[in-house]
């Protein structure tokens, strides 16, 4: 079984949330629970970042999202015409986003968790730029049956 | 989004949306921020209604904390699943204490 749906938002915070739900329903029958609010997590804030980051909140900008259903996994891409994502954004290790100490209230972070819960919540997380586009391409993996 | 009930000097806010995700984020931090300003400084936050938060809804809630200080406390009752999965892996059930309900966050802050 393999098959493959393209989605499209203007970039706009209002419509993420419709389109992580569509998404969710997608994976509802071959994901758990807990792997389906993985996908959701990590979908939102792939595109909030898209939109807030890559199109510094313009609207009017398209967000595209493929998702592939496939026997053992679900890859989801995200599109963009932005510029990329700077690269001292993508080498920063993801675990370093929550040793914060807890006791230093000023230092606990309100942003940046974004591609670190990305990364925490997805099995395979790849990021790709050309002349043309950005493609955050995430694999969930369907766990075996048993 | 919100709405409040004073109980034992602890006021008990609570999301009446389903969703704290980027589009609501701000609103979120304004209505909290007014009933901090209020001069409530023992504040429960009631997430049983809530099923979705994002980084920044939680980035919200920090930034309430901080906006909070030393003198006072934000705790949170009724995070349950995907909500309660957030605070674990972010390590943010380190800073904000978590409460199964309301009735035991109340009990704790006003003991």
């Amino acid at each position: 079984m393999v098959s493959s749906i393209s989605l499209s938002i203007d970039s706009d915070l209002d419509k993420v949330s419709l389109l992580a739900r569509a998404v969710r329903a997608l994976c509802e029958d071959l994901l758990s629970p807990e792997d389906q609010d993985a996908v959701e997590l990590s979908l939102v804030e792939a595109i909030n970042n898209v939109i807030k980051h890559g199109y510094h909140g313009e609207r009017g900008k398209d967000v595209q999202v493929a998702v592939g259903l496939q026997a053992d996994q679900v890859v989801i891409e995200i599109i963009d015409h932005a510029p990329p994502m700077p690269t001292q954004v993508l080498d920063k290790p993801s675990e370093d986003t929550f040793t914060f100490d807890e006791t230093d209230i000023a230092n606990i972070p309100e942003g940046g968790m974004g591609l670190a819960l990305i990364r925490m919540n997805m099995d395979e997380v790849e990021y790709h730029s050309s002349e043309s586009e950005n493609r955050l391409r995430m694999i969930k993996r369907i766990a075996a049956r048993t | 989004m919100l709405s409040t009930d004073l109980r034992n000097n602890v006021l008990v806010v609570r999301v009446e949306e389903k969703r704290i995700d980027a589009s609501r984020a701000p609103a979120f931090k304004d209505e909290m921020t007014r009933c901090i300003e209020a001069g409530q400084n023992q504040l429960v936050l009631d997430l049983s209604r809530v099923d979705f938060i994002d980084s920044s809804g939680l980035g919200a809630l920090v930034s309430c904390l901080k906006r909070l200080g030393p003198r006072g406390s934000l705790a949170v009752a009724g995070a349950t699943g995907a909500v309660s999965r957030l605070f674990t892996l972010t390590r943010m059930d380190r800073v904000f204490a978590l409460h199964p309900d309301v009735d035991t966050a109340v009990e704790q802050l006003s003991a």
